[in-house]
């Protein structure tokens, strides 16, 4: 393997601030091969554009540490004539907002021309010649050239952008948010331009956006930026598809795509302040598998299966694992082969932490048995369940307990599930005075109400079921499982008993309430259009078995099985008027509203 | 350019009525001989009702005096008993000398040290300069004027103490006569230049700052241009452009700071004669001084306008 032509070692950037010393970039690493590329991904505020600057040398020398090798040459050390010298002709920046990069005053052209006349030492003819060309092979002609900036749309001057960075024929372009700000059309027309340019000249790219498709689609290699650190980096293909670290994993959820139906689920918390990033692991304050280790260490960035992961835990954690799960029932009474009935069999599925997993069936799938079984409620028959690594049918006295507490259940009839004789104080109370929990267990029902929107104090406190509507109950219900602070839920049906108003907004608070505690949560339902907007991937049961599983956007558009697309097309819609071909009537038996 | 003949319009109207809105006849005092400022002299007396023809319906007055601005006839001056043209003709080069060269000297030492601070922004150099910038810019000018003409032209006499030229000289050769010219607007100049200098320094170094965080400069830097060529060629260029409009907006501070210089130095400009004929309450006068001063505000605003069009391809098509 030839030496890279960009090597970025331990690249330090840090600004003084009136609240102290802000750490931009801490100990970056990248390398980058001659004619290669590499995206580096992250939300505003990672460090993104701190790094692009760097790699030109506009930073104030004295804020800038580590090394950046181009070529073998060490420009962490240049003098400002040195830096003067590798822009543009070495590296070229196209800058982020191309709608403020021109000079107001002067013609594109000449801008373009600068350069070329600087540092290339052509004169006016052949640089006007030179831009010329330029600007054909960006697909604008010499009407541009001869504009001033505010006579150009955004999309003409993103191209201009581009053209003058790749006039002195650099060997790295560094292309800042070359996507941002840009309607879908000319987005995509700019992807398949720096496409071609770049099979077309073989010179290097270094994409620095937030823009996660544009990386898929211009780079072979991608590093996720958080805090000023790179948290994980490997191929974009394997990065994008299969997220190692918690961050890449949520900023991939919180993506908008149009394979997507689901609706947007950001990542809690917010980024760090750069002037107090918090010990350990910058990310662990909004992780949602923090352990101990993650608030006191740093996380060294390393190798894992041919990817670099800085993450204590190697990346995403297994919050819950189940393999060959059967469950057989016996009716009548008697154990006959006509009367056994397989509810579940050989079900395997993982639930990530901080994941929604959506398991779909129609009545009699063996869903609510599935979730039955994973919850702890019944025990297999065969098949083994592991939750946070550990099997929970081979705990038991206090560690049992203790894992009972972690995996909390949403029943699909709130009636059926309290008893009427309790008040809210007393349901929401009970697991708390089961677990022994310490405190002030009534402050910690009264949070746990406050969380699911319900009043927390006086009168409500003491009703009773009975002086509840369905919505509210299940929220009582909801707090019930809350207030035990569980990893993962286990809801199913949580919405079927209740009006499609009031069901939609239980769900929008279920999701808040699941996405700022970074829970995991089996969603078990029927209605497919309601679990395509929550969760991240879906299984499709029937009889019992899983027959289709996979990413929500996926199963939604791209449906394998048969079965599934039956769902699809069951599931409501307003097709139901005369010139619609299908309607809910017709299916009536996979209803949304379910008056049961 | 209709909106500057409209301005000038209005100016020249106001012009018209100020006088006559005060209370009373501007003239009573002038045609009443128990006044103080009785005019005796029966010719001018006589001319001055002519020309104000008051007894005339108010607007064969208004366009009576609109055709005598068109033809150069603003009246007769009743102090000097000549016509205000012509004294204002004997006294308007020399403010204007005044003026502009002050307003020449601000600007060129304004720009560069406005960009030269910004550039070095936070820099000691900046930083005194900005302070000097501040406490001089909030000296009145004529004590400025007064500490310099008792430190330059009575302690150490290098220059004049007043007038514009050395009176009754006869100048051997055109050198000679610039010479005693120059010597007599030096101090005059430097306290307008002084008084003018630090808003414009203040100007230039803030629009230079704003312009020094833009992205073009940015681009302009990672473009690999030297320093230089991105001081002035980017940066001061699109900072001057703000710089014009409070260039001529300052003409007509500079005018009235020049006003009171005249007056300290002795200066033979239109500030003194408009301090001695408001003195001695000689109104056509006075009221030609208005028609001159509002047509240099206006102009210079309007070149300005034209200049900021030249500068700014933005407004060039607007």
């Amino acid at each position: 393997m030839s030496a890279p032509l960009l090597s970025v070692q331990n690249l330090r950037v840090s600004f003084a601030s009136p609240d102290g010393n802000v750490r931009a970039l801490d100990g970056v690493a990248l390398e980058l091969a001659r004619g290669g590329a590499l995206a580096v991904v992250g939300e505003t505020g990672s460090g993104k554009t701190t790094l692009a600057r760097a790699l030109l040398g506009l930073h104030p020398a004295e804020c800038v540490a580590g090394s950046i090798r181009l070529d073998g040459d060490e420009l962490n050390r240049l003098d400002e004539p040195g830096w003067q010298r590798v822009r543009w002709r070495r590296i070229a920046l196209a800058a982020q907002n191309a709608g403020t990069a021109f000079d107001p005053v002067y013609r594109a052209g000449e801008q373009i021309v600068e350069p070329l006349r600087l540092h290339l030492g052509l004169s006016e003819t052949e640089a006007w010649q030179r831009a010329r060309t330029l600007a054909e092979q960006t697909g604008l002609t010499e009407r541009h050239l001869r504009a001033y900036p505010h006579q150009l749309s955004g999309g003409e001057k993103q191209r201009l952008m581009l053209a003058m960075a790749l006039s002195c024929q650099p060997d790295l372009l560094v292309l800042d948010e070359p996507t941002s700000g840009q309607d879908m059309r000319s987005r995509a027309q700019m992807i398949a331009l720096l496409r071609r340019l770049r099979a077309q000249s073989g010179l290097a790219l270094l994409l620095i956006s937030h823009d996660l498709a544009a990386a898929a689609a211009l780079t072979e290699q991608t590093a996720v930026l958080y805090a000023g650190k790179v948290v994980e980096a490997g191929a974009t293909r394997d990065l994008l598809t299969t997220p190692r670290h918690p961050y890449t994993w949520g900023l991939l959820n919180a993506y908008p795509n149009m394979t997507t139906t689901r609706d947007l689920s950001s990542i809690r918390g917010q980024m760090p302040d750069p002037a107090r990033p918090p010990d350990g692991c910058r990310f662990h304050p909004r992780c949602n598998q923090a352990v101990d280790d993650c608030r006191r260490f740093e996380p060294p960035l390393e190798r894992r299966g041919g990817r670099l992961v800085a993450c204590h835990l190697g990346g995403v954690q297994t919050l819950l694992q189940a393999d060959n799960l059967h469950k057989t029932f016996v009716t009548n009474g008697h154990a006959g082969p006509d009367s056994l009935i397989e509810a579940v069999r050989g079900v395997s599925l993982a639930v990530l932490a901080g994941e929604v997993v959506g398991v779909v069936g129609e009545t009699g799938s063996g869903k609510t048995t599935l979730g039955r079984l994973l919850a702890g409620l019944l025990t297999p028959d065969a098949g083994a369940i592991y939750f946070e690594g550990q099997d929970i049918q081979a705990v038991n006295g206090a560690e049992g307990k203790n894992l009972r507490r972690r995996i909390q259940a949403i029943p699909q009839d709130p009636f059926e599930s309290v008893d009427p004789l309790f008040t809210v104080r007393q349901i929401v109370r009970q697991p708390l005075d089961i677990q022994r929990i310490q405190g002030d267990r009534d402050a910690l029902v009264r949070d746990a109400l406050a969380a699911v929107g319900l009043p927390a104090e006086g009168g409500f406190l003491q009703r009773r079921p009975h002086e509840l509507s369905g919505g509210q109950l299940q929220r009582v219900v909801i707090a019930r499982a809350l207030v035990l602070e569980p990893r993962l839920l286990v809801a199913d049906e949580p919405v079927s008993m209740l009006d499609p108003s009031e069901g939609a907004r239980l769900m929008n608070l279920l999701k808040r309430i699941q996405n700022e505690r970074g829970m995991g949560m089996l969603l078990i339902s029927h209605d497919l259009a309601l679990v395509r907007k929550v969760a991240d991937r879906i299984l499709v049961m029937r009889g019992g078995a899983i027959i289709e599983q996979g990413l929500s956007s996926v199963v939604i558009s791209r449906p394998q099985h048969d079965y599934t697309r039956a769902l699809l097309l069951a599931a409501p819609s307003f097709n139901w008027f005369p010139d619609g071909s299908q309607g809910a009537d017709e299916s009536p038996d996979i209803n949304n509203t379910g008056d049961q | 350019m209709v909106g500057y003949l409209f301005g000038l319009w209005a100016a020249l109207t106001l012009n018209f009525l100020l006088p006559r809105l005060l209370p009373g006849d501007p003239l009573a005092a002038l045609l009443d001989p128990d006044s103080a400022g009785y005019v005796y002299d029966s010719a001018v007396r006589e001319s001055l009702e002519a020309y104000y023809g008051l007894d005339a319906p108010p607007v064969e007055q208004y366009l009576h005096y609109l055709a005598g601005l068109f033809t150069g006839d603003l009246g007769q001056s009743i102090r000097l008993k000549q016509p205000v043209a012509a004294v204002l003709g004997d006294h308007l080069p020399w403010t204007l000398l005044l003026t502009l060269t002050a307003l020449g000297l601000a600007s060129v030492i304004g720009i560069w040290s406005g960009a030269e601070a910004a550039w070095r922004r936070g820099s000691p150099m900046d930083k005194a300069l900005t302070a000097a910038g501040v406490v001089i810019g909030n000296i009145p000018v004529f004590f400025t004027g007064m500490i310099l003409l008792i430190i330059f032209g009575a302690t150490l006499n290098w220059f004049p103490l007043s007038g514009g030229r050395t009176a009754f000289a006869r100048y051997a050769s055109a050198f000679d006569a610039v010479r005693d010219y120059a010597e007599h607007l030096f101090l005059p100049a430097l306290t307008l230049t002084l008084a003018l200098l630090s808003s414009k320094f203040l100007l230039v170094r803030g629009s230079m700052i704003g312009v020094l965080s833009e992205d073009f400069i940015l681009v302009a830097r990672a473009k690999g241009l030297p320093a230089g060529r991105i001081k002035h060629h980017h940066a001061l260029r699109n900072a001057l452009l703000p710089f014009v409009h409070h260039l001529a907006a300052h003409a007509g501070f500079a005018l009235t700071g020049a006003l009171f210089i005249e007056a300290l130095f002795d200066y033979p400009g239109m500030g003194r004669l408009i301090f001695e004929s408001v003195a001695a309450r000689d109104y056509p006068v006075i009221q030609g001084a208005f028609v001159v001063v509002s047509v240099f505000v206006l102009s210079a605003n309007r070149l300005a306008d034209w200049l900021t069009m030249r500068l700014d391809p933005r407004i060039r098509e607007g």
